[in-house]
């Protein structure tokens, strides 16, 4: 953009032309995961030292005319043709390469999130650089001095202390290889997108209470969660026949009680609701981070929960039922996320 | 001649003003870029060492030491910042993950006095030396001194562009052909360096392939350029180069030319195209006539229009008409023509074999008085023209009093011994010819030596030569000889120019050949002319008489020793001439060089315009245009078709069986989808992939692997093999198919 950023439009002007110009670049590149550089994508423009290389070419062909010298004339007869050379160099080791990238990477708020790039090249190529193109996400310029025939993965990182989903928007990749006259550049749309879960916040236990919900729906998720576990002892029932002897309370049966077996009941079997408005916090985005925090703690005791972000049980949309396992838990994080 | 000075002050002054973000970036190179950056500097100067006054080089050398220490220190130093700075720095640039952190940077202050003082130094020799070599100065210095203060990029790519710049304005100085070939393995370097910064870790030979290369694929559009593209004339007057005249000058002392002869600089060279080459006696290139002898020196009579009678017999135009030219009209002699290159002499003077005319393109030639020519500019870069020689046609049969009252006239009692012995001579010989013999018969006879080395003369008196010492060279005999002519009342005068010159081609004797005649400055001579009633001036070289080798073929081999033993020179052209493998080396390159100058460097406008001429006819000046665009576009088309074939080779491709072509084409769709197929991964594990990753098709994939399987490495008959393939055509179309339908 160093070209562009010489000319210092009118503001108005300034944002048609930027308008037009993503127009056409998203009809030009459009959103894939995977884009192989050709010609139809590859912008190639002078950079700013390719103009004052030309302006010295021009100086000394000034030079050579005055003093009528032929070779220095033909020096600057090269040199201007070096520029046209180094143009198509410049572009033959951009092109051919090829870019695979996720769109969707979760993290936490403040967290480095990671999008990486896999390059893959069918011969050498030099000087890659990758950053993300808005400026206002402040992305560092990733760089491969050589990347070598075959794949590669270069990783652009972001971070943001906001939740919510970002669209990052496009990817600039230049390079100036060659002799730095020439920069080649594409700005791919990869449609990355990053979602931001709320930072994790410790809440003491015992600072909240888990409500199980009085209505039906929840009685009868109570009962089929009631799975016979292994964790907890929880009652004694007469010997069935064909129970493991395993679970034969001997005690019981040594003091002649009768043919017990002990039964079991995993700890999921209290159902639990996380509300939003039970979080002990008046600041939405604080309770948020609670919820968070629960939602990890939960699914790493591997427990039975459900999200209820809206007052009303019944608003399918906010709430996320009761289950468990990661996924869940994406759910539940990007549920958080999103949450407006 | 504003650029020179903006060029060399832009440095100090921030470059191109913007970028506030970005001129703040922490830039440095690597250890080995700085050296190598160095390197190419020192190289850089070397080249333009000689234009530059020895105070400046001084002072340029002991900043490249003081920079070579401050990157010597820097070693050290590297490991220490290295574990500091990877912390802190958060910078924005691709440069941050150089590891090796070089600040050759010294305090501004310091650097701002030195620099300022530099600049004193230069204006104050300024008027000198001369504009150019200021100008110079003013360039090689800040070029050294830049290196210093390379903290962004921007001060990098400012010195390179600053050594490129002082590499282009050394071509000022000299073209020949071994000079601008390091020239250009200079470019070729610095581009390197340039290179480097951008493919840090490949080696730097490879780099240097790679910038041959790409000069080399610029040099069809370069050349192009160069044949098609307008010649203009100059804009603006520019400060010539002062450099040292070479060669002849326009007086002439008994020892000069002794002393000339020492270097084995080209003067000219001489192209006689078909024709024979005239014998080696022939060759008295004409350079000046010296007229006025003080007792001392013999100098150029101050031209007056006035006082010029050098028509040539029986011209009934009026003398005001083209009173310096020979007329070729009046004579049946057969005429010689030929193109003559005089190499830089910065001096104006011109050779000419006597009496001829100019042929061809008058401009910038004027012919003087004596039949000589001098160009209207000084010679600072090859000059060509071409001329047309009636060798024994007589010079100037008429002669006007002034003439002769001028070429009569010698001190009187300068030189006592010789204007008696001239008495005597009037006396024994009425006939001026039989007077010139008997003196060449006298020197002949005499113990008179020719040598490099002459004795000291007190006072240049030509008595104490001729009766004295008896050793000189060309310039004592010619002064002797014209002295003695004019004492004895015989009009005379002394000519400088060169003698002979050295033959290079195929054979000298051949009316076809192909070659040119080279002129050293050790061929320079002087010699006598007299003016004959019903003859003209007549040449008479009085060296003939002391050393006839001189004359007749050149140097003889006792002045080639004596020559190689005052020069003391590595390359001494007697060991040249000794050895006949280097000697033929030596007249390759001559060759070569002479091709260089004549077609390279001189290259004019007229030439450019002939060869358009000879290669499209005459025509209209916008015809002409189009054909330089038309052409530079082909060659631009060719370049880009040269790159695009040779980044196609890379994947050459074997002749393909059908069955491999379908599979192959059924690659390339689902590298398309994003499914590659690693080379080490087998058929049916590929297909076993797809079979995971997309299982729409795997169907079809699996039936195609199959059959390219069993096509590859059954044995099967012709018509087997037939069946197999179409059907191996038909799952491919069903695999088509099948991703259409899922796009």
């Amino acid at each position: 953009m160093g070209v562009m950023t010489i000319f210092s439009l009118p503001k108005s002007v300034r944002k048609l032309v930027d308008k037009s110009f993503e127009h056409w670049l998203s009809r030009r590149i459009p959103t894939r995961k995977e884009h192989q550089l050709n010609s139809r994508n590859i912008m190639i423009y002078p950079t700013r030292f390719g103009l004052s290389y030309l302006g010295f070419v021009v100086l000394v062909f000034l030079l050579g005319t005055n003093y009528q010298n032929n070779i220095i004339l033909l020096f600057s007869y090269l040199l201007a043709s070096l520029f046209i050379s180094v143009m198509l160099h410049s572009f033959y080791n951009f092109s051919q390469l090829r870019f695979y990238s996720t769109a969707k990477q979760q993290g936490y708020a403040g967290d480095e999130l990671y999008f990486p790039i896999q390059i893959t090249a069918v011969k050498m190529h030099y000087d890659i650089n990758v950053h993300f193109t808005d400026s206002t996400l402040n992305s560092q310029i990733e760089r491969i001095v050589q990347c070598p025939q075959g794949s590669q993965e270069i990783k652009l990182s972001y971070k943001s202390s906001k939740r919510g989903m970002h669209c990052l928007g496009r990817v600039t990749l230049f390079s100036e290889y060659s002799l730095g006259i020439f920069k080649s550049k594409t700005i791919l749309d990869f449609g990355h997108c990053a979602i931001i879960y709320p930072k994790p916040t410790n809440l003491i236990a015992g600072q909240y209470q888990l409500s199980a919900q009085s209505d039906e729906q929840s009685i009868e998720s109570y009962q089929t969660s009631n799975l016979v576990g292994t964790d907890d002892f929880s009652e004694l029932k007469s010997f069935v026949r064909g129970e493991s002897r395993a679970r034969t309370a001997w005690k019981q049966l040594a003091k002649g009680q009768g043919h017990y077996s002990k039964h079991y009941q995993a700890n999921q079997g209290q159902l639990k609701w996380l509300k939003l408005d039970d979080m002990p916090s008046n600041n939405i985005e604080t309770k948020l981070s609670y919820l968070c925090f629960l939602i990890n703690e939960l699914t790493a005791t591997n427990q039975h929960f459900g999200l209820a972000l809206s007052t009303d049980i019944n608003n399918k949309s906010m709430n996320i039922s009761p289950n468990t396992g990661i996924n869940h838990q994406q759910a539940c994080l990007t549920a958080l996320a999103l949450y407006s | 001649m504003s650029f020179f000075k903006r060029k060399a002050t832009q440095p100090s002054s921030g470059y191109l003003g913007k970028g506030k973000n970005r001129s703040k970036i922490n830039f440095s190179l690597s250890r080995k870029n700085a050296w190598l950056l160095w390197l190419c500097q020192c190289l850089n100067i070397a080249v333009i060492a000689l234009e530059l006054s020895t105070w400046m080089l001084a002072i340029i050398s002991l900043s490249l030491v003081w920079q070579a220490l401050l990157l010597h220190q820097n070693r050290d130093r590297v490991k220490a910042k290295n574990t500091i700075k990877s912390g802190t720095q958060a910078d924005h640039r691709p440069n941050t993950h150089l590891h090796k952190q070089l600040a050759t940077n010294v305090a501004p202050v310091l650097l701002g006095m030195f620099a300022l003082l530099g600049c004193l130094a230069i204006a104050i020799t300024a008027k000198e030396v001369g504009i150019l070599t200021s100008m110079l100065h003013l360039l090689c210095f800040s070029y050294v001194l830049k290196a210093f203060e390379l903290k962004a990029r921007s001060d990098f790519y400012q010195l390179l562009l600053l050594g490129l710049f002082v590499l282009a304005s050394s071509l000022i100085f000299r073209q020949d052909l071994a000079f601008t070939l390091i020239t250009f393995i200079l470019l070729v370097i610095n581009l390197a360096v340039l290179l480097q910064l951008f493919s840090m870790e490949k080696a730097f030979a490879t780099n240097i392939k790679v910038v041959v290369l790409l000069l080399g694929q610029s040099t069809l559009l370069a050349i192009v350029l160069f044949l098609v593209f307008p010649r203009l004339s100059p804009f603006w007057q520019v400060p010539r180069a002062k450099s040292a005249e070479t060669g002849l000058s326009d007086t002439v002392k008994p020892g000069d030319i002794a002393n000339l002869t020492r270097s084995t600089k080209l003067a000219f060279r001489v192209d006689f195209g078909q024709q024979k080459v005239p014998a080696y006696s022939q060759l008295y290139w004409r350079a000046m006539v010296l007229e006025d002898y003080d007792g001392k020196q013999w100098s150029r009579q101050k031209a007056t229009r006035t006082t010029l009678s050098n028509k040539a017999t029986g011209s009934d135009k009026s003398s005001n008409d083209k009173p310096l030219t020979f007329d070729a009209s009046t004579t049946d002699v057969l005429p010689l023509n030929y193109h003559v290159i005089v190499e830089p002499s910065f001096q104006k003077y011109l050779f000419a074999l006597t009496p001829a005319i100019i042929a061809g393109d008058k401009s910038g030639i004027n012919p003087q008085t004596g039949f000589t020519f001098s160009s209207t500019r000084i010679i600072s870069q090859a000059k060509s023209y071409q001329l047309t020689s009636y060798l024994t046609a007589p010079l100037a049969l008429e002669l006007s009093k002034k003439s002769k009252q001028v070429n009569l006239r010698f001190p009187e009692g300068s030189n006592p011994r010789l204007e008696q012995f001239a008495l005597q001579l009037r006396h024994n010989y009425a006939d001026v010819e039989a007077r010139a013999k008997a003196v060449l018969t006298f020197i002949n006879k005499e113990k008179y030596a020719y040598t490099l080395q002459p004795p000291m003369l007190d006072n240049n008196s030509l008595d104490q030569f001729f009766f004295d010492t008896q050793s000189g060279f060309c310039a004592h005999y010619a002064s002797a000889f014209t002295f003695l002519m004019r004492a004895s009342g015989v009009p005379a005068r002394m000519v400088i120019g060169y003698l002979g010159g050295e033959y290079n081609g195929e054979n000298e004797q051949q009316s076809d050949s192909q070659g040119h005649l080279s002129i050293y400055q050790y061929d320079a001579h002087a010699w006598s002319e007299i003016w004959v009633t019903g003859k003209g001036w007549l040449r008479i070289d009085p060296t003939s008489a002391v050393d006839p080798q001189r004359v007749n073929s050149g140097w003889s081999s006792e002045l080639l020793q004596q020559q190689s033993a005052l020069n003391n020179d590595l390359i001494s052209l007697y060991k040249f001439k000794n050895s006949a493998f280097l000697n033929a080396i030596r007249l390759q390159l001559d060759a070569l060089d002479y091709q260089w100058t004549r077609w390279v460097i001189g290259f004019t406008t007229k030439q450019q315009y002939n060869l358009f001429k000879n290669l499209f006819g005459k025509m209209a000046s916008w015809k002409l245009a189009l054909i330089i665009g038309v052409s530079l576009i082909i060659s631009m088309a060719t370049l880009m078709l040269c790159l695009h074939l040779l980044n196609r080779t890379k994947h050459t491709q074997k002749v393909l069986s059908k069955w491999q072509v379908v599979y192959q084409k059924a690659l390339a769709q689902l590298a398309k989808q994003g499914m590659d197929k690693p080379a080490g991964m087998t058929v049916n594990d590929f297909a076993k992939q797809v079979r995971e990753q997309s299982p729409e098709l795997a169907i079809a994939f699996t039936r195609l692997s199959a059959s390219y399987n069993s096509l590859c490495y059954q044995t099967l008959s012709i018509d087997e093999q037939d069946k197999l393939v179409l059907t191996m055509q038909h799952h491919y179309r069903q695999f088509l198919h099948i991703l259409k339908k899922q796009s």
